[in-house]
């Protein structure tokens, strides 16, 4: 591996200086603007911008919808197509350099598919790989539990995507841990995307206008995760006119207002949710103490300063609250908040600079009687990010920028009046970031993304830093408030490849080394609102994964229909777990409780997609193997990770009968998740235990279910957009298996029991909404 | 503990679990030698119980362990050869458990040999039991609380064994003084959803043993393995133990104090 990556450093470096010396000594006119939709001035990314007399030339907008392109003198046709869109043309001439602001006509929502890529033939065309964008609009017919839309729950249904759970929005990705996914909202780093212990997403859909996933050959201006990106934008707001938009559900309701703050040039939208089972619970007699809550508010604003000054500021506040009585009460939440200024610095070159915020905090309320006991945990960045685009020439588009981030994190304090006060002072440190990557058009068939991020991990002062070596405490550093301490230093190669062999067909390859800093502790089979993070230290080491992958992707009847398949493989290093019996609360020191390894993934996806027509959908497969090593668990050998499954299949069909009713289906089938079960037993002091073999050797049942959902949309009354969404959970009341226990058989002790808890059998559900 | 409230809180809400029992495919066992020892403060005789561990889906009748020699030697130099009395308990004559004292286990089955220490730590006092009424839902549960001072010095490990109406409490209870060295115990033995409810008029009897740290590991190991699910248990493995030679079980050394209360 170390070999490929010199090799790649060496190639991106020739490839530099060749491209400096071709971009310069041509005489060119610069064409650039904006990308937005006509009815609500809401940015498009992604659109693909091409010039019909160049049929070689091609540029996408980019999350900001801005696009340039440099041109010799001449008259041209600019033609612009984004999916569920009508096609843009138009005439310039280019005689200087020009601003063509593009408004791009939505188009008729029969049109609508459920996971795009841009334009038809997009993924043909761009040399990302395992990239998924969802689309919010149209998302919103796929059936998901509770009559809830989430961009988590229909993620999983993707190749590569894992579910964390039954009717959970956790998720793996290409073996990843859960922890291993970067979810940015609105560039923010969410730390725990779940709400009411992952049920719910983090993601209200009615704020939110796409996401995109990049499963592994992430581009390099993303980093610090080792599995994906996940890139959540919230919507802008409709500069045009006022909207209100809402929905009640059995489970929770949500309104949001958008708007013009100044028509055309600037707008908002606020956007909240709120569960209210509680509500219900509470005047039940038999659940009236039980609290069981969540709300969220996203909140944004832009303001268009003049032609080539634009400032957006984003925030999102989210809180759950679980309780029993007064006897136990636990409530955590993420808060966000950016602060974007978008400035076109001159024609070709594009700046963005955020300053983030982001927080997450728990804390853990028990009592009894006069007595108390309190556990609190929390972590908060504060983030400076300078993003350059450099539109060089028309083969070329530079990215290349920074990124700081000062992080603060404070793990498990306890407080009450049970126990000795004990307070950690947490641990400061400071991640950077320089990148540089360039988009090459090569030719009219070949394109190329390839890139270098450097990141580097400082330690700083706070809480002591232990060093242990063969579980001794060897050496304890303090670092003064303003020092640093150790720094770890890591290159991360990056490159993707595309080649179009036809019009409907094109390979693609890539490679892409990922650095992780940051690490959640989990000692749990499932994910807890507790779970810690922990930045590096002296034992902790950035976590690694290289990843090779290709690809191929094939096209059929004008690419309405479209297979792509992609093979990964991928080596992890400095993996983290726990040691048995670890105390992870109440140890002085969790960093004594950690054991370390290294993992290793593979595996095959396949995604047939149909595209366009009354029914509209995907089948998605994946064939994976996921194992760690790890030094001091399962004597020392390779063992299934937990999220190791062998075939992963879902299917998903949207049929639209007229512009009123549609029916959609989802059938997902998944081999069970690796567990550990007891091959023996034996007593001890006249209690049942169990002896276990190998870790991870077994397996739960296999999983299958279907889902359906009918959406009815009301005829458009003056303003009034009114539409009803039935639907039912697992349609033939499959029981499938939550947990597995082992017990003594109540009837006869001598004889071992195993039985399985399902949830969610038959969960109906309606949701109606409004917009006016 | 957390996890124990999650899926309280959790079936509660959602109602919806439904439960039965099924078969699966399992892999075959390595049968093991079950090493089950302790020596305590009271009088003796103490017990050695020597099984081996059996297939999950056999009849947990375990085979006893017969004709092994067993020897417990203590740091004063008594050496005592324990004699099998019957069902693979081996039965100490002439040693006398005491706190601060060493206590050596050596066993020998067929050509294998397996050994163990085990420290006596010292006894702190149980004072008394306390009730804890939790008025939740229009409705009162109960817990009982341990009450005894933790002495000053950082290190002390305690179990409890807890008895409602003669019922065993599957729970595994053990507490250390990580957070509250030093300090009166107020934390409760906290049902979990394995273990019995407490009840008006219930009489509960609490055995507490003052154990030592590799105990306490191999019992809270147990301990956060139960309960599999939402916030739930950790993957299983066989919990660490003391005992050197590749067997099952646990060797410990510890005090005994017993108390009963009755709920009202």
């Amino acid at each position: 591996m170390a070999q490929i990556t010199r090799n790649l450093i060496l190639i991106w470096s020739m490839l530099c200086i060749f491209q400096i010396q071709f971009a310069f000594g041509q005489d060119k006119f610069v064409l650039n603007g904006n990308v937005k939709d006509q009815a609500t001035g809401e940015a498009m990314i992604k659109a693909v911008i091409r010039i019909e007399e160049l049929p070689s030339l091609g540029v996408l907008s980019n999350e900001y919808g801005f696009y340039a392109i440099a041109l010799p003198k001449g008259k041209y046709t600019v033609v612009v197509s984004q999916l569920g869109y009508e096609k843009y043309k138009e005439q310039v001439r280019l005689d200087s350099n020009l601003n063509l602001t593009i408004l791009l006509r939505s188009a008729n929502t029969l049109k609508e598919v459920v996971v795009e890529s841009g334009r038809k033939n997009d993924n043909l065309l761009k040399p990302q790989m395992g990239t998924e964008t969802l689309n919010l609009n149209a998302i919103s017919k796929v059936p998901v539990i509770f009559g809830e839309k989430d961009i988590l729950k229909t993620l999983q249904l993707l190749p590569g995507v894992k579910s964390a759970g039954e009717g959970n929005s956790g998720f793996y990705v290409r073996g990843g841990a859960a922890d291993q996914n970067l979810i940015l909202l609105d560039e923010a780093p969410v730390y725990n995307a779940s709400h009411l212990l992952g049920f719910f997403s983090t993601f209200n859909s009615d704020a939110i206008k796409d996401a995109t996933l990049i499963k592994g050959n992430s581009p390099a201006q993303y980093g610090g995760r080792l599995s994906s990106v996940l890139d959540v934008k919230m919507k802008e707001g409709n500069n045009q006119d006022f909207n209100v938009n809402g929905g009640l559900g059995l489970i929770s309701s949500r309104l949001s207002i958008e708007g013009p703050l100044q028509k055309e040039k600037s707008s908002f939208i606020l956007s909240g949710r709120r569960t209210y089972a509680d509500i219900f619970l509470r005047a039940s007699d038999e659940f009236k103490d039980n609290v069981l809550y969540f709300y969220d508010l996203n909140m944004k604003a832009n303001y268009k300063i003049d032609e080539k000054n634009k400032l957006f500021i984003s925030g999102y506040f989210g809180r759950d609250e679980l309780g029993l009585g007064d006897t136990f009460g636990i409530d955590w939440g993420n808060k966000t908040g950016t602060i974007r200024w978008n400035r076109i610095v001159s024609s070709r070159l594009f700046s963005n600079t955020s300053l983030i915020y982001s927080d997450y905090n728990y804390n853990v309320k028990l009592k009894n009687g006069l007595s108390n006991f309190n556990i609190n945990s929390n972590i908060k960045d504060l983030n400076l990010k300078q993003d350059y685009t450099f539109y060089l020439n028309p083969k070329n588009t530079l990215r290349f920028g920074f990124n700081s981030i000062l992080h603060t994190i404070s793990p498990s304090t306890f407080s009450g009046t049970v126990i000795n006060s004990n307070p950690k002072s947490g641990r400061n440190a400071l991640e950077n970031a320089l990148y540089i990557s360039n988009y090459y058009k090569a030719s009219d068939n070949l394109s190329l993304d390839y890139g270098m991020r450097l990141s580097t991990y400082s330690l700083m002062g706070g809480d002591a830093y232990n060093i242990y070596e063969n579980d001794m405490l060897v050496n304890t550093i303090r670092l003064d408030n303003q020092s640093f301490g150790k720094t770890y230093i890591n290159p991360e190669p990056r490159m993707t490849a595309n080649y179009r062999v036809t019009d409907q067909t094109s390979i693609k390859a890539g490679y892409a080394r990922n650095v992780q800093h940051l690490h959640l502790l989990s000692n749990s089979t499932a994910s807890s609102p507790s779970d810690q993070w922990i930045g590096n230290s002296y034992n902790i080491k950035p976590e690694i994964a290289d990843q090779l992958s290709v690809g191929f992707v094939q096209g059929w009847k004008n690419n309405s229909y479209e297979l792509s398949t992609e093979l990964y493989y991928k080596n992890l290093q400095n993996q983290l777990d726990y040691k048995d019996g670890a105390e992870i609360f109440t140890l002085a020191d969790v960093e004594s409780a950690l054991l370390f390894g290294v993992g290793r993934a593979y595996g095959l996806e396949l995604l047939w997609k149909k595209k366009e027509g009354m029914l509209t959908g995907w089948v998605s497969y994946t064939l994976s193997k996921t194992e760690r090593k790890i030094t001091g668990i399962n004597q020392n050998n390779w063992y299934n990770a937990r999220q190791d499954r062998t075939h992963d299949i879902a299917v998903v069909g949207v049929y639209t009968l007229n512009s009123r009713w549609s029916i959609s289906s989802v059938f997902v089938y998944n081999t069970g998740d690796a567990v550990t079960f007891p091959t023996g037993k034996y007593s001890i002091q006249g209690q049942t235990l169990y002896q276990y073999a190998s870790r991870n050797g077994n397996r739960m049942p296999t999983n299958h279910r279907m889902d359906l959902s009918v959406t009815y949309d009301k005829k458009r009354k003056k303003r009034i957009q009114e539409s009803w969404n039935f639907s039912l959970y697992n349609v033939y009341g499959r029981e499938n298996a939550f947990q597995i226990n082992f017990q003594d058989d109540p009837k006869d002790l001598s004889r071992t029991q195993i039985i399985q808890t399902s949830l969610f059998r038959w969960v109906p559900s309606v949701t109606y909404q409004f917009k006016f | 503990m957390l996890k124990k409230y999650f899926s309280t809180i959790l079936i509660g809400i959602f109602l919806l679990g439904c439960e039965k029992e099924i078969q699966l495919p399992l892999d075959p066992n390595q049968s093991l030698l079950v090493i089950d020892g302790s020596i305590t403060d009271e009088a003796g005789p103490y017990y050695i119980k020597l099984s081996k561990s059996t297939g999950i889906s056999e009849a947990s009748n375990f085979l006893a362990v017969t004709g092994a020699l067993v020897i417990v030697k203590d740091n004063l130099g008594i050496i005592d050869t324990l004699k099998h009395e019957k069902g693979g308990s081996y039965k100490t004559s002439k040693l006398k458990g005491s706190y601060g004292n060493t206590y050596y286990l050596e066993v020998q089955v067929a050509d294998k040999r397996y050994t163990a220490n085990a420290t006596m730590p010292q006894k702190v006092a149980l004072d008394s039991l306390r009730i804890n009424p939790i008025p939740i839902n229009n409705e009162i549960r109960y817990n009982v609380i341990p009450v005894y001072a933790d002495p000053i010095q950082l290190g002390n490990s305690y179990r409890f064994i807890q008895k409602i109406n003669d019922t065993l409490d599957q729970t595994f209870h053990v507490f250390n003084d990580n957070l509250n060295n030093g300090k009166v115990n107020q934390r409760p033995l906290r049902g979990g959803s394995d273990s019995l409810e407490v009840k008006l008029k219930d009489i509960v009897d609490v055995e507490m043993q003052c154990i030592t740290r590799p105990v306490y590991l191999y019992f809270y190991t147990l301990y956060q393995q139960s309960g599999a699910g939402p916030g739930g248990g950790t993957t299983p493995s066989n919990p660490p133990t003391n005992i050197i030679g590749g067997a099952l079980g646990i060797f410990s050394a510890h005090t005994v104090q017993r108390k009963q209360i009755q709920i009202k």
